[in-house]
C-alpha cells in the first residue's frame, strides 16, 4: 500500500507551500468577496467554480515538464496573438473597451493570456542564446514585447498592457540586459514622455493622472475613487469595522469593491492587521518563487519562475498603490482575491507552470 | 570547464539581478506598507469622522411656534392644524394610475399634478415624502379615511398653520409671521450652530418669522429649537435608516397684556374711522389695548394673498398697513395743559390761587401778534384749575410765554414725548419735541417766543403718537411714577420713570386730577358731554388738533368741506377716580371734537376694562 502511494506521490508534480498558500489565498478571496458583493451569493458560487477549476487546472499545468513547455511557446504565442486579433475584430463591447471574447459559456479577456505565453516564449527564445543577448536579438525582443503591447493598449486596457511590457522587460532584464543599454533606452523613454502623453494616452487615462496629483480638485467626478477609497482605507483604523460592517463598501461609496477595489474593502472591514495578514500571505508566495527560481534546473526555468513571480509581484503592486493613491486608477485586480474570470485562471496556469518547473528534476543538466 | 564556469557567472548575474528587483519592490512596497499604516493609524481620526460624515445625513425637525394669549388667557394666535395628502413615492409602483384613482376621490388640478410628477423621481430614488394636496376639508379627509385600504402608499398627516383667532384685532400689535428668508434662516439657524439643510416641516409654509409687533419682537422666544433626526444614508443621498433624533423644543408660549374685550371695544368704537387707541394698566406699565384703525386680516397675509389684494391694501387712501397707534403723529394739542400747568407750578410761575383775566385771546408782547381762545369773549378771570377744565387757552399762551423754553421742553420729556416709552413695541416712532437746536438745523429759522406760545396749548412743532399720548395719561395718573410699557410684564427688566420734582407734592396731583375730572364732570367741563356714557369717575382732557389756522368758525366752516382738513379729535383719560386703574389715549382723525368724539371711544375702553377687573 505504502508502496503504491509512494510510487503516485513520485509521478504527482506538486509544490506544497505553492498549493497551500494559493489555496489559503483563494478562501481568503472568497471571503473578502462575499462581504464585498454585498451578500450576493450567486457571485461568490460562480467565484468558487472558477477557484476550483483554477486549482485543478494549476494542478494539471503543473504535470507536463517544463521542456512541453519550452518547445511549443511558440504555438502558445501565436496562438494568443491570433486571439488578441480576433478580440479586435469581434470582441464583445463593455463601456467603451472591446477586451472580451464571447465563448459561450465564458467570456474570455484575451489579453490575460498573452500575459504569460509572451514570458515562456522569450524565455524559450533565450535558452540557448549566448548571453547577454546581442544588439539585433535584443531589438527583435523588443520590438515583439511593444508590438503585442500596443495590440492590448489599443483595446483599450492600459493596466493590462503595462503588466505585459513589465512581464516581457524582466525577461530580458534577467537574461542579462546590459545596463548601458537599459541607461540609454531609459533616458529615451523619459524624454519621449510628453509625446507618449499626447498620442497614446486616451483622454481619461490623462484625467486619471491628473487626478492622481489632486484628488480633491473635483471630489465629485474623477477624484470621487481614490477620495473613497482612501476614507475607506483609513476609516477602518487598526482592527477594522468587523466583517460586512464597512459603510464605505455597503452603503455604494467605493467603487468597483468586488475587483479593483476589494482591497479598499477590506482594509475598511479587517483594518492594517488585516492588510498585514493579506500582505503576509503573498509575500510568503513570493518568497518561495524567489528561492525557487535561485534553484531552477536550467535558464528556461530561472527565467520563467523569475519572470512571472515578478509579474504577479507588480501587479499586486499596481493594485495596492492604485488604491492607496499612489499611481493613477488603471484597471488592476488583485490576483486571487478580484472577482474576475479570465485573470484568476491566469495566475492559476502562472503557478502550475512555477510547480511544474520547481518539481521537475532532470538528472543532466545543460 | 569554461561552459561550467560561464554557467556559474551566468547563475550569478540571474540571482544578483531578480534580488535586485525584489528588493527594489521591497522598498516599494515599505512605502505602500508605510502609507496604509499612515492611513489607517496615524490619520484615523480624519478618515473616520469622513465616513461619519459620508453615511449619515442630518434633517432637521422644525419646532412649533409659542401661543400668543391675553392676560385672561384666551388664545390670540394659535398653530391650527390642517391635514395635507401625502405619497410616498418609494412605495409606489406606478404613479399614474394611483394618481388617476386618487383623482376620482380627491380633486386634485392639474398643474399641481404635474408639478408632482416633476418631483416625484427624486424623491422616489431619495426615498422623501410628496405633498400631493394641502389643507384637505373634512369631507376630503373622510371620503379617503374610508378607502384607504386601496392606497397603501399615501396617508393624511398634519400640517400646522399659524392663526390669529381675532384676524383684524391684533393687527399692529401682535403682528404676524410670514415666510423667512434664506439669510433670516441662514441666521436663525446659526444660533444653533446649525446650517440650512432638509426639514420636516411643522408648518404647511415652511420656515416661519415673525415679520411685525409682537411676534417680531418676541421671535426668538416664540421660535424654540430645532430639533434632527440623523438618516444613514447610501452614496445616492438615500435615507435608510434613522440613527438617532433630538427632538425640537417648542417655543414659548407669550402671555401679553392685551385685554381681549377692551381690545374689542376699542375696535369696535373706533368703526373703521381713521385713529387709534392705546390703553395702559397703572400697576406696572403693560398694554392692555392696542388699536390701530382701520385693520387688515393677519391671516390673509400669513396664508398669502394675491399680489392684486396686497397692492389693494397698500394702496388703500386709509392706510390700514400704518400703525397710527405707534407711528402716527399728532399734536398733543389741549392734552398737553396739564403737563404746562404743573411745570407752572413747579417753576412757581404760578400757584393754584394765581389768576388771569381771559379776554378771549393772548397778544404776544414782541409783535402784538394774536394767539385766540376756542371760546369768543374768553372765560373771564380764570385760576389753573378752570383753565384746565374749560381748557381755555389764553391762560396756557400766558404761562408758556413767561417760560424759559429749554426748561419747559426738558420737563415735558418726562412725560416721554420726544422719548421711546415701550419696551417691546414693533419700532414705536418717538414723535417730535422741538427744541431751538432742532428747528435751527431743520428749518433754518431761529426759535421764536410765539413758538414757545403755541407749545402752551400743544400747537405747532410738538408732535407726539398715541402710545406716547397714553403714556403720559397714565405718568399723571400714577402721579409721576411709570414703568416703560410693554406688552409682556415682567418678561423685561425695566427701569421705573420717577418724576424728579422739588415742587409738586401729592396735593397737587390730586388737583391736577380734580381738575381732570373736572373737565367731564364739571357743568363747564369741555368733555361734559361723557357724564351720561361714564360708569365710573373718570379724569380726562380732550384737545382738538387743529390742522389748518383759521382766524373765525366761519373760515373753518369752509375748511371741513375737505374732510382730510377737518381737525383730529383726540381726548386722554383715566379712572376710576381717585384710585385710577387704567388709562388711554384715544386719536380720531379729522373727527373734529376730542371730547365728544374721541371721548365715548375712551369711555368705553375704560368701563370695559373696569367692569371686567
Amino acid at each position: 500500500m505504502n508502496k503504491i502511494i509512494n510510487s503516485l506521490k513520485s509521478k504527482i508534480y506538486f509544490d506544497k507551500y505553492i498549493f497551500i498558500s494559493i489555496t489559503m489565498l483563494s478562501l481568503m478571496g472568497l471571503i473578502f468577496l462575499y462581504s464585498a458583493s454585498d451578500g450576493n451569493t450567486s457571485t461568490v458560487v460562480k467565484q468558487s467554480f472558477f477557484v476550483l477549476f483554477g486549482l485543478i487546472l494549476m494542478f494539471v499545468v503543473s504535470q507536463p515538464d517544463p521542456d512541453f513547455y519550452k518547445n511549443n511557446s511558440l504555438i502558445f504565442l501565436i496562438i494568443s496573438i491570433i486571439l488578441i486579433l480576433l478580440t479586435l475584430l469581434i470582441g464583445k463591447e463593455v463601456n467603451g473597451a472591446k477586451r472580451w471574447l464571447d465563448l459561450g459559456v465564458f467570456t474570455l479577456q484575451t489579453s490575460e493570456i498573452i500575459k504569460i505565453s509572451l514570458p515562456i516564449f522569450l524565455a524559450a527564445y533565450l535558452y540557448d542564446k549566448t548571453l547577454p543577448i546581442n544588439l539585433f536579438e535584443t531589438f527583435l525582443t523588443l520590438f515583439l514585447i511593444l508590438l503585442i503591447v500596443n495590440l492590448v493598449r489599443i483595446q483599450p486596457d492600459l493596466g493590462t498592457s503595462l503588466v505585459i511590457l513589465i512581464a516581457g522587460l524582466y525577461i530580458l532584464f534577467l537574461a542579462g540586459l546590459s545596463w548601458r543599454f537599459i541607461g540609454v533606452s531609459s533616458g529615451i523613454f523619459i524624454l519621449s514622455l510628453p509625446f507618449i502623453w499626447n498620442n497614446f494616452l486616451e483622454p481619461f487615462q490623462r484625467q486619471r493622472i491628473l487626478t492622481l496629483l489632486d484628488p480633491t480638485a473635483d471630489p465629485f467626478g474623477s477624484g470621487w475613487n481614490i477620495t473613497q477609497s482612501k476614507i475607506a482605507i483609513g476609516s477602518g483604523g487598526i482592527q477594522g469595522k468587523g466583517y460586512q460592517m464597512g459603510s464605505q463598501a455597503h452603503l455604494d461609496f467605493l467603487p468597483e469593491t468586488e475587483t479593483d477595489f476589494i482591497f479598499s474593502v477590506i482594509a475598511e472591514e479587517f483594518g492594517f492587521i488585516g492588510v498585514c495578514i493579506l500582505l503576509a500571505v503573498f509575500f510568503f508566495i513570493l518568497i518561495r518563487c524567489l528561492y525557487l527560481a535561485l534553484n531552477a534546473r536550467d535558464r528556461f526555468c530561472r527565467l520563467t519562475i523569475g519572470g512571472l513571480s515578478l509579474l504577479f509581484l507588480s501587479t499586486i503592486f499596481i493594485n495596492l498603490a492604485m488604491v492607496v493613491g499612489i499611481i493613477p486608477v488603471v484597471g488592476m485586480p488583485l490576483p486571487f482575491i478580484s472577482k474576475g474570470g479570465s485573470s484568476l485562471l491566469s495566475f492559476y496556469i502562472a503557478f502550475g507552470i512555477i510547480i511544474s518547473m520547481a518539481s521537475h528534476k532532470k538528472l543532466m543538466q545543460k | 570547464m569554461i561552459d561550467l564556469n560561464e554557467r556559474i557567472s551566468e547563475k550569478k548575474n540571474f540571482f544578483n539581478r531578480l534580488v535586485f528587483v525584489y528588493i527594489f519592490f521591497g522598498f516599494l512596497f515599505l512605502y505602500l506598507i508605510y502609507k496604509t499604516f499612515s492611513l489607517q493609524v496615524s490619520s484615523y481620526t480624519d478618515y473616520e469622522i469622513a465616513s461619519l460624515k459620508n453615511k449619515t445625513r442630518e434633517i432637521l425637525i422644525q419646532p412649533r411656534r409659542g401661543i400668543i394669549y391675553d392676560r385672561n388667557g384666551q388664545i390670540i394666535v394659535n398653530n391650527v392644524p390642517s391635514y395635507n395628502l401625502i405619497i410616498k413615492p418609494s412605495e409606489v409602483k406606478d404613479l399614474d394610475s394611483v394618481l388617476l384613482s386618487i383623482k376620482q376621490i380627491i380633486d386634485i388640478p392639474d398643474s399641481q399634478i404635474d408639478n408632482i410628477k416633476d418631483s416625484y423621481k427624486t424623491k422616489k430614488k431619495l426615498n422623501r415624502e410628496l405633498i400631493l394636496k394641502k389643507n384637505l376639508n373634512n369631507e376630503e379627509i373622510a371620503k379617503f379615511e374610508v378607502r384607504k385600504y386601496k392606497y397603501p402608499s399615501l396617508f393624511i398627516a398634519e400640517r400646522y398653520s399659524r392663526e390669529n383667532a381675532y384676524s383684524n384685532l391684533f393687527s399692529h400689535s401682535v403682528g404676524y409671521v410670514g415666510n423667512a428668508s434664506e439669510s433670516n434662516v441662514q441666521e436663525i439657524l446659526s444660533l444653533q450652530d446649525l446650517t440650512p439643510k432638509e426639514t420636516i416641516f411643522l408648518y404647511s409654509n415652511g420656515y416661519l418669522s415673525g415679520k411685525t409687533g409682537l411676534e417680531y419682537i418676541y421671535d426668538r422666544e416664540l421660535r424654540g429649537l430645532y430639533g434632527k433626526k440623523i438618516f444613514e444614508v447610501d452614496a445616492s443621498g438615500k435615507l435608510l435608516k434613522e440613527i438617532e433624533m433630538i427632538p425640537s423644543i417648542d417655543g414659548e408660549n407669550i402671555y401679553t397684556s392685551l385685554d381681549l374685550k377692551a381690545q374689542k371695544v376699542a375696535f369696535d368704537k373706533l368703526n373703521n374711522r381713521r385713529g387709534a387707541v392705546v390703553a395702559v394698566d397703572l400697576k406696572n406699565g403693560s398694554i392692555v389695548s392696542y388699536v390701530s384703525s382701520p385693520s387688515f386680516s393677519v391671516n390673509n397675509i400669513t396664508s398669502g394673498l394675491s399680489q392684486e389684494e396686497f397692492d389693494k391694501l397698500l394702496n388703500d387712501e386709509n392706510k390700514p398697513f400704518f400703525d397710527r397707534a405707534g407711528q402716527g403723529r399728532y399734536s398733543p394739542a389741549s392734552t398737553i395743559k396739564p403737563a404746562i400747568g404743573l411745570f407752572g407750578l413747579e417753576t412757581g410761575l404760578i400757584d393754584w390761587r394765581f389768576t388771569i383775566e381771559d379776554i378771549g385771546y393772548f397778544t404776544l408782547p414782541e409783535d402784538g401778534r394774536i394767539y385766540r381762545g376756542w371760546k369768543e369773549g374768553g372765560h373771564g378771570k380764570i385760576n389753573l384749575q378752570d383753565a384746565i377744565i374749560e381748557s381755555s387757552n389764553t391762560f396756557f399762551f400766558s404761562l408758556a410765554y413767561q417760560t424759559e423754553v429749554e426748561e419747559l421742553i426738558e420737563y415735558l420729556s418726562n412725560f416721554g414725548f420726544g422719548q421711546n416709552v415701550c419696551s417691546d413695541c414693533f419700532f414705536p416712532d418717538r414723535g417730535l419735541l422741538p427744541s431751538p437746536i432742532w428747528k435751527m438745523n431743520t428749518h433754518n429759522f431761529g426759535w421764536f417766543k410765539g413758538d414757545t406760545v403755541n407749545l402752551g396749548v400743544g400747537q405747532g412743532y410738538l408732535s407726539a403718537t398715541p402710545l406716547q399720548l397714553a403714556y403720559y395719561s397714565a405718568f399723571i395718573a400714577n402721579k409721576g411714577t411709570l414703568n416703560y410699557l410693554s406688552f409682556v410684564p415682567d418678561n423685561k427688566v425695566k427701569t421705573k420713570n420717577n418724576f424728579i420734582s422739588n415742587n409738586i407734592n401729592d396735593n397737587d396731583w390730586k388737583k391736577i386730577h380734580q381738575s381732570m375730572i373736572g373737565v367731564i364732570e364739571s357743568p363747564r367741563g369741555t368733555a361734559g358731554r361723557l357724564k351720561n356714557l361714564k360708569e365710573y369717575i373718570i379724569a380726562a382732557k380732550s384737545g382738538t388738533v387743529e390742522l389748518v389756522s383759521t382766524e373765525t368758525k366761519e373760515d373753518y366752516k369752509i375748511i371741513r368741506e375737505t374732510e382730510g382738513k377737518r381737525d383730529h379729535a383726540i381726548i386722554v383719560a383715566f379712572g376710576p377716580m381717585p384710585e385710577p386703574k387704567y388709562a388711554v389715549s384715544v386719536v380720531i382723525e379729522n373727527g373734529e371734537s376730542g371730547g365728544s368724539v374721541a371721548g365715548p371711544v375712551a369711555i368705553g375702553v375704560l368701563n370695559s376694562l373696569i367692569n371686567n377687573e
